[in-house]
């Protein structure tokens, strides 16, 4: 069963903050709910590029994250309907919601290469930790079938997304 | 589809290469054989097969079985599928001879080639 502080915890490790959560079992229907909230975030991160970056590499990875997500999520969108079900909020979707808001914040206040390379670690830190909590974690413990395989569909575009998160931050120069 | 193109050096050498080995190691000549269409699967971000060696006149046909849309786009930029989203398809015929490079254009890491021989 997953452990929400853990998941948390490994989420949190990278860029966000978030309030202590009681170790209780997510359901399919709260991971379902954090598995659509970290891709809309990804959305979120990716508009802002496109919106400050005037780097063509980051724009094109930005549009792809707009892009992909966007068809993960109607996926998503499609289950839950067939399904006729509705995703239940809980603490680590709050927590990622959180701590997104503030990573936006920081990155507005950025320009030119700061921003291109605050954007692109980050995006290489979320997927590396967002991947690791779907394979270890959500994969296994969702029980609703049609949830799984999404997940490990979805699974796969996002370790795309991570190989071309490194490939963007090395080209960048940024350390 | 009619795709005008130049070829460097490299590319007619393949390809004079593969009109010799099409001459002397295929069996049944081609006149009178009717076109084929040839498929292609896009899943996991690969295309598979990652080569393909069709004959002129030929036609391949692109299936996306991915979430995550994909293209087949010619490195030359002479043809593209456009957009494929999951489950869709699309089609091109290949008339002229050459040997295309071709990548998904929203995942450049996705690349293969095909041949089209006379």
């Amino acid at each position: 069963m997953i452990n929400k502080k853990t998941c948390a915890a490994a989420l949190v490790a990278f860029t966000f903050s978030m309030p202590a959560v009681a170790e209780e079992p997510m359901n399919d229907l709260e991971i379902a709910h954090t598995a659509y909230t970290a891709g809309q975030i990804d959305i979120r991160y990716a508009h802002l590029a496109l919106a400050l970056s005037q780097n063509e590499d980051v724009r094109a990875f930005a549009a792809t994250m707009v892009r992909d997500h966007t068809a993960v999520n109607d996926a998503a969108g499609a289950l839950i309907t067939e399904l006729n079900v509705t995703p239940q909020d809980n603490a680590l979707s709050q927590a990622l919601v959180k701590g997104a808001g503030e990573k936006v914040e920081e990155l507005t206040g950025l320009r030119g290469k700061a921003f291109d390379c605050a954007y692109a670690t980050n995006e290489l830190g979320y997927h590396q930790v967002v991947n690791q909590t779907v394979e270890g974690k959500f994969i296994p413990n969702t029980t609703v079938e049609p949830l799984k395989d999404l997940l490990t569909d979805a699974l796969a575009t996002f370790k795309q997304h991570e190989k071309h998160a490194e490939n963007m931050v090395s080209g960048l120069k940024c350390s | 589809m009619l795709v005008k193109r130049t070829y460097t050096r490299r590319q007619a050498g393949a390809l004079l290469g593969a009109g010799f080995a099409a001459l002397f190691l295929s069996g049944a000549p081609r006149a009178g054989e009717a076109p084929r269409t040839h498929k292609i699967d896009i899943r996991k971000f690969k295309f598979a097969p990652a080569a393909l060696i069709i004959k002129a006149g030929d036609s391949v046909e692109w299936t996306n079985h991915d979430i995550a849309p994909h293209t087949a786009t010619d490195e030359e930029g002479d043809w593209d599928t456009g957009t494929l989203s999951r489950s869709q398809s699309a089609t091109l015929t290949f008339k002229t001879p050459g040997t295309y490079s071709y990548f998904c254009a929203f995942h450049p890491q996705m690349t293969a080639t095909l041949t089209v021989e006379a």
